[in-house]
């Protein structure tokens, strides 16, 4: 009893064991890549569907990139798009034909030949009133889309098959983010056998003309992909295949991580983040992505106070957003602006800026005069703060709380869960002030100031634009950006629109959170692609770094011999 | 009782039908829109509406009740094989149809989906119902039998701890000692074959049916020091019954009776209810899938969780009520 007692505390007392290093080492950079074995990583989430016309969270996307090629994808900087199915395209100077030419001999899984006519029933598919599309009308700008979602065309007739390797998209008018909505899994093109209408139980069986075809989905647990021998680009993929197990909680990522049963790893406790990042063996390696996700909060312009422009301004100047970041250090970093350092078009100068004696003068203009000594004045009623629950929002309201109250501005924070938030901030005239961010759905400034404060994006219920932000002048800049085929004047219209919404500031800018990716050594050829997480499709895995690896592999401090003796009495 | 078996029955149907109209209405009262989550944060408002008419929750809340309560229970096709949009989320019960739609969010039929799920939670809760039970029994009747002795304050102050730790502790320090120091068992998941099913369940098993097992532990321990002192205990040991055969022959059934109560209502919570255990060691039961139900507002699902739960609660009540007549002859004759 007493030895059981023993070795039961040594056992506990084994869990404060230092941080393994990697495993395997880098090899040559310039070594050719070699085939085989299997890739393995995790999500805490579940993949609800692998249908492309109706999947669009993180995770089920990343994996569509392994099953699903598209015309066109972004490119791994950023900035425009590579060839994927079709060599090669072009867009008309009037900005309303887009003309695709494919590639010869790409095949689907099934082994039959991607033609235009696939392209144009797979997006039908897609678009279809009976799918449920959740970002159908990313589309709406090809000619017939009206007509076809409202059921008086049988095809959308601006989506126009010209032989079997060309397909033309006409636009209804210029529309610079088609080529962006276009490179996203929604619009891939899908096997024959899925038909030309969506049906369920195509995602238990997703067939495309992907690196990597569907070998098995259990859901809750894994999902598999193995290679596509026949897949368009001679020679790869070079993986085996690629196992993604699923809800997998982050701290037990880790433990596999650390044994060498993950290969790859995104999804960190931040304690554990920091231990990494903290740990001389791991000092070098992983990569922090660049960040394609802005926080903010909205001021709802039709609820006083925020209704008043200095109001706004003073809130936005009152924010030390360096004191939010620091409860994060690494994941989350201060913004003043808009875009996200991930998205073409953002701008490194400061935006937003804190301020407060700036704050309190505005507050003084608004008819709120405050005076930080006596903690007399300010605004005179307590305004409520919607947060998400379980967030980090959460954390930054209870220090905003702490900058509006210097400005004389009292707000409660009241957390709710993600669908009454979502239903409440976005209903007219209910919510004053919440938290508030974007994901950016493509990399194009556009999908951020168009939801975010286009006039057009107002609503009763549903409303995107949850600060009610009405500005004309705003929305023809954007509708003239939108329409914009030069890309380097296109940007210059919407940097000038971010300058327009810092100063109005229906936002007070916080934050971009980022990622910190990690994987073992003997992965390689994985370039973190700043649009999308874990394009590992062309990533390879030296056999012989993983072999040497297996044999050091960490030890087990307590082994059962160990424990054995323990509880022998060292025996 | 067979009456009484039949009685219970038609009273378990009605409290079914009372728990799904409730479920339904709480789903419907809920805030937030369920086709604004299905169709994500930043969908636009069109894209919403459309996927809103689409799972038909722009009708009325009694048009989608009185079409739930349809499709619930429905006479199936004529052809057996006959699978179209009508039938697609079916399954057969004869010549009936039992439907409880489709996911929300998973675009999957909810029977296929609870009957995917059903295999592992009954393996969970019947692994986890063992481990409460021998441990419960065993160390319950042993701290009873030594009453006052260091064994029994030892066992009192362990269940003690057993009941106030929080499950996904206990689940924690298993895993950490058995798959990641140790080795010996699957950290998670569910395996492919038997015997990795089996290994797989030991882990989770222990988490709950040790924290069940500090209640059963006490709750044997109160009962067999009951029955100690009964007169038909002291009765048997004076007319020269060994001390074993009282405790096992006459004391530990009487204490039976109780515990087959608690067994019976454990066993359902069991069934949906090992939320977080489920989670730690991605189980693929029933509590998880309808904690994630709750949280996508997937309605169809929750109102199927509901369902199952409800049913093998009243399924346990029953089984019970039925097996007081076999263990407790006095009960037969009730009318109950």
């Amino acid at each position: 009893m007493r030895r059981s007692l023993l070795a039961a505390l040594v056992l506990l007392g084994g869990c404060d064991a230092a941080l393994p290093g990697p495993i395997g080492r880098a090899g040559d950079p310039a070594a050719p890549p070699r085939r085989g074995g299997w890739l393995r990583l995790a999500s805490y989430t579940n993949v609800r569907t692998l249908d492309p016309a109706v999947a669009f969270d993180e995770i089920a996307n990343a994996i569509e990139h392994f099953l699903f090629a598209k015309l066109l994808d972004f490119s791994p900087d950023g900035e425009g798009f590579v060839p994927d199915l079709a060599e090669r395209w072009h867009v008309s100077d009037d900005g309303l034909r887009i003309t695709f030419h494919l590639r010869r001999g790409a095949r689907f899984h099934d082994g039959d030949e991607v033609q235009a006519r696939d392209i144009k029933r797979s997006l039908e598919r897609a678009l279809h009133p009976d799918t449920p599309c959740p970002i159908s009308s990313f589309y709406e700008r090809i000619a017939g889309y009206q007509d076809y979602v409202q059921r008086k065309a049988s095809d959308i007739a601006g989506l126009k098959v010209e032989g079997d390797y060309t397909l033309v998209v006409e636009l209804s008018e210029p529309d610079a983010t088609m080529l962006s909505v276009l490179a996203l899994p929604t619009a891939a093109p899908v096997c024959r056998s899925a038909g030309a209408r969506y049906d369920r139980d195509f995602s238990a069986r997703p067939c495309g003309a992907g690196p990597f075809r569907f070998q098995s989905w259990e859901p809750g647990r894994h999902v598999r992909v193995e290679r596509f021998d026949a897949y368009h680009e001679p020679g790869r993929p070079y993986l085996d295949g690629i196992e993604y197990a699923l809800g997998v909680p982050t701290f037990t990522q880790r433990f596999k991580f650390e044994g060498g049963q993950l290969d790859y790893m995104r999804e960190f406790g931040e304690a554990d983040l920091a231990r990494y990042l903290a740990s001389p063996a791991w000092r070098g390696l992983g990569s922090w992505d660049l960040g394609r996700a802005v926080h903010a909060l909205f001021l709802n312009n039709e609820i006083p106070p925020f209704d008043q422009r200095q109001v706004r301004q003073a809130v936005a100047a009152a924010i030390r957003r360096d004191q939010i970041a620091a409860v994060r250090p690494g994941s989350v970093r201060p913004a003043s602006r808009i875009l996200p350092p991930a998205i073409p078009g953002h701008n490194t100068a400061p935006g937003q800026r804190y301020d407060l004696d700036r704050a309190l003068a505005l507050m003084r203009e608004a008819g709120y005069p405050y005076d930080p000594a006596t903690g007399k004045g300010g605004y005179p009623h307590e305004i409520p703060y919607v947060a998400v629950n379980d967030s980090f929002d959460v954390e930054a309201a209870q220090i905003l709380q702490q900058h509006l109250a210097r400005i004389g501005l009292r707000i409660r924070i009241r957390a709710q869960g993600w669908p009454a938030y979502l239903a409440e901030t976005s209903r007219r005239r209910t919510v004053a002030i919440g938290s508030d961010g974007w994901a950016a759905d493509f990399p194009d400034p556009s999908n951020f100031f168009e939801p975010l404060f286009a006039s057009r994006a107002i609503s009763e219920e549903e409303s995107q634009n949850r600060a009610f932000y009405r500005n004309p002048t705003l929305d023809a800049l954007l509708v003239s950006a939108r329409k914009e085929t030069d890309p380097a004047r296109r940007l210059d219209l919407y940097r000038k629109a971010e300058d327009m919404v810092l100063d109005d500031a229906p936002w007070a800018v916080l934050y971009t959170k980022r990622w910190f990716e990690l994987w073992h050594p003997y992965v390689r050829n994985y370039r973190p692609n700043p649009a999308r997480s874990e394009a590992l499709s062309f990533a390879w895995i030296d056999p012989d770094a993983r072999a040497a690896a297996r044999a050091q592999r960490w030890a087990p401090p307590l082994s059962r011999g160990r424990i054995a003796r323990w509880v022998s009495g060292g025996r | 009782m067979l009456r009484r078996a039949f009685r219970r029955l038609a009273s378990s149907l009605v409290v079914l039908w009372g728990v799904v109209t409730l479920a339904f209405v709480i789903n419907f009262a809920l805030p937030g829109d369920p086709a604004r989550i299905v169709a994500g944060p930043q969908a636009r408002p069109a894209d919403v509406a459309r996927i809103r008419q689409k799972l038909g929750l722009d009708r009325p809340l009694l048009e989608q009740y009185g079409r739930y309560l349809q499709r619930l229970i429905h006479p199936g096709p004529r052809s057996p094989d006959r699978r179209d949009e009508v039938h697609g989320s079916c399954g057969a019960l004869g010549p009936l149809h039992v439907d409880l739609g489709v996911s929300y969010q998973q675009h999957r039929p909810v029977l296929e989906l609870l009957l995917s799920r059903l295999p592992a939670s009954l393996l969970l809760a019947a692994a986890a119902m063992l481990v409460q039970l021998a441990v419960g029994l065993v160390t319950g009747t042993a701290a009873a039998v030594r009453r006052g002795t260091l064994a029994d304050k030892g066992v009192v102050a362990l269940t003690l701890l057993g009941v106030s730790a929080p499950t996904f502790l206990l689940g924690l320090g298993l895993q950490y000692l058995f798959a990641y120091r140790l080795r010996w068992l699957p950290f998670d998941g569910y395996g492919q074959s038997s015997g990795e099913r089996l290994l797989s369940v030991v882990l989770p098993a222990l988490t709950l049916g040790l924290f069940g097992a500090a209640y059963y532990t006490r709750l044997v321990r109160d009962e067999v020091l009951g029955q100690l002192g009964q007169d038909y205990a002291r009765t048997a040991l004076a007319k020269g019954a060994s001390r074993l055969r009282v405790l096992v022959v006459h004391v530990l059934r009487n204490t039976l009776l109780p515990l087959v109560t608690v067994v019976g209502l454990d066993f359902g919570t069991l069934l949906g209810g090992a939320i977080v255990t489920e989670k730690l060691f991605r189980w693929p039961g029933l509590g998880q899938l309808s904690v994630d139900a709750v949280v996508e507002r997937d309605g169809p699902v929750i109102l199927g969780t509901v369902l199952v739960a409800s049913t093998a609660v009243l399924a346990a009540n029953l089984l019970v009520d039925l097996s007081y007549a076999l263990l407790d002859p006095r009960s037969r004759g009730r009318g109950g």
